[in-house]
């Protein structure tokens, strides 16, 4: 039954139960025993007191396992993941493509080329070469003399 | 077939902040639960359940989507532990083998009503909490992954082989292994009290 050859300093062999008993039972606790093994299991718990005692202090202890409360993470946890993340990658690892979903970074471009177009262009037309309106001589008026009143 | 949402495994994938978050929350406590356990320290199970997470994000991408993603997320959560375990022993960090206050009082914090009204088995709980922490955290890695996943976790046989890489035999085998140890140490409990 048993693959694992290692005998680490963890397990610890006991006298009274033979290890083939307790592995026969931890499968019957398991439910991974063929129905006809289970039922062989089963009648050996009920007629035989070492197998009796070893079903009952490997389900106990399976009991006793399952029973241990939940540790549960602590309330900041996801912040906590976020922001270590954040840290490390310089912002880029969220940044960029979290940011871009929230604000429209290509419409902004296209705008902002569209803003520089229309600028080039009134430069381009204007004669001075400045945003400044050119100034038109109202109609009727003298041309401003250059020669001295006398 | 996976079992996570392919629309939130593609904004994992195009790094979407809520869709971590959202991934946290499902698994947050779960996968803590195994880091605590695995290493019977609530700070470094924090601090290896987070280790856990940025994992899984940066390599969200080389996730298949025909695997299950609860089995990736723990195998990358077995593999953390283990390599802390390395780590700490290396350190000698006898520390880790000790239940601190704060999570004997967040444990307390959660005990239920009836717990409340019977001091004397609130207190044979936490003593019991603290015989089996103590036992687990004397078993080695590989004989403390499965009973952690199995007896503490409830997951299959299967999903324990899958998470650990391990055949069917080797996984049953390391469980009696640690069954034993485990009973062994809590006769020895129940004698002393």
């Amino acid at each position: 039954m048993s693959t694992d050859n290692d005998t680490s300093g963890a397990t610890e062999v006991e006298e009274d139960i033979p290890d083939a008993v307790l592995a026969q039972v931890s499968d019957y606790v398991d439910g991974v025993l063929p129905p006809d093994a289970r039922a062989g299991v089963k009648a050996k718990i009920e007629a035989d007191p070492l197998w009796k005692r070893a079903h009952a202090e490997m389900a106990l202890t399976r009991d006793n396992l399952s029973g241990l409360q939940k540790a549960r993470a602590p309330a900041q946890f996801d912040q906590d993941v976020t922001d270590i993340i954040r840290k490390r990658s310089a912002g880029a690892f969220f940044g960029r493509r979290t940011f871009g979903d929230r604000v429209p970074f290509g419409a902004l471009l296209i705008l902002a080329v569209l803003g520089l177009a229309a600028l080039g262009y009134v430069l381009y037309s204007s004669s001075t070469g400045s945003l400044k309106r050119d100034a038109v001589p109202e109609q009727g008026s003298a041309q401003p003399s250059i020669a001295p009143k006398i | 077939m996976t079992d996570v949402d392919p629309a939130l495994l593609r904004r994992l994938r195009a790094r979407d902040e809520r869709a971590f978050r959202e991934l946290i929350a499902a698994h947050r406590d779960r996968v803590f639960n195994i880091t605590y356990r695995m290493l019977g320290h609530r700070q470094e199970a924090e601090d290896v359940a987070q280790e856990v997470f940025i994992s899984v994000f940066k390599t969200i991408d080389t996730f298949r989507e025909e695997a299950k993603f609860s089995t990736w997320l723990y195998r990358v959560t077995v593999n953390h532990c283990k390599n802390r375990i390395k780590y700490l022993a290396r350190r000698h960090d006898r520390e880790r083998d000790e239940l601190d206050e704060t999570s004997r009082a967040a444990n307390t914090a959660v005990e239920g009503p009836t717990a409340a009204k019977h001091p004397d088995r609130q207190l044979a709980a936490a003593q019991m909490e603290k015989v089996l922490q103590e036992a687990i955290a004397t078993l080695d890695d590989d004989h403390r992954v499965v009973v952690v996943l199995r007896d503490v976790e409830d997951l299959s046989i299967e999903e324990i082989c899958e998470i650990t890489g391990l055949p069917d035999g080797t996984v049953k085998s390391r469980l009696h292994r640690a069954r034993l140890a485990l009973r062994k140490k809590l006769a020895r409990h129940v004698e002393d009290s």
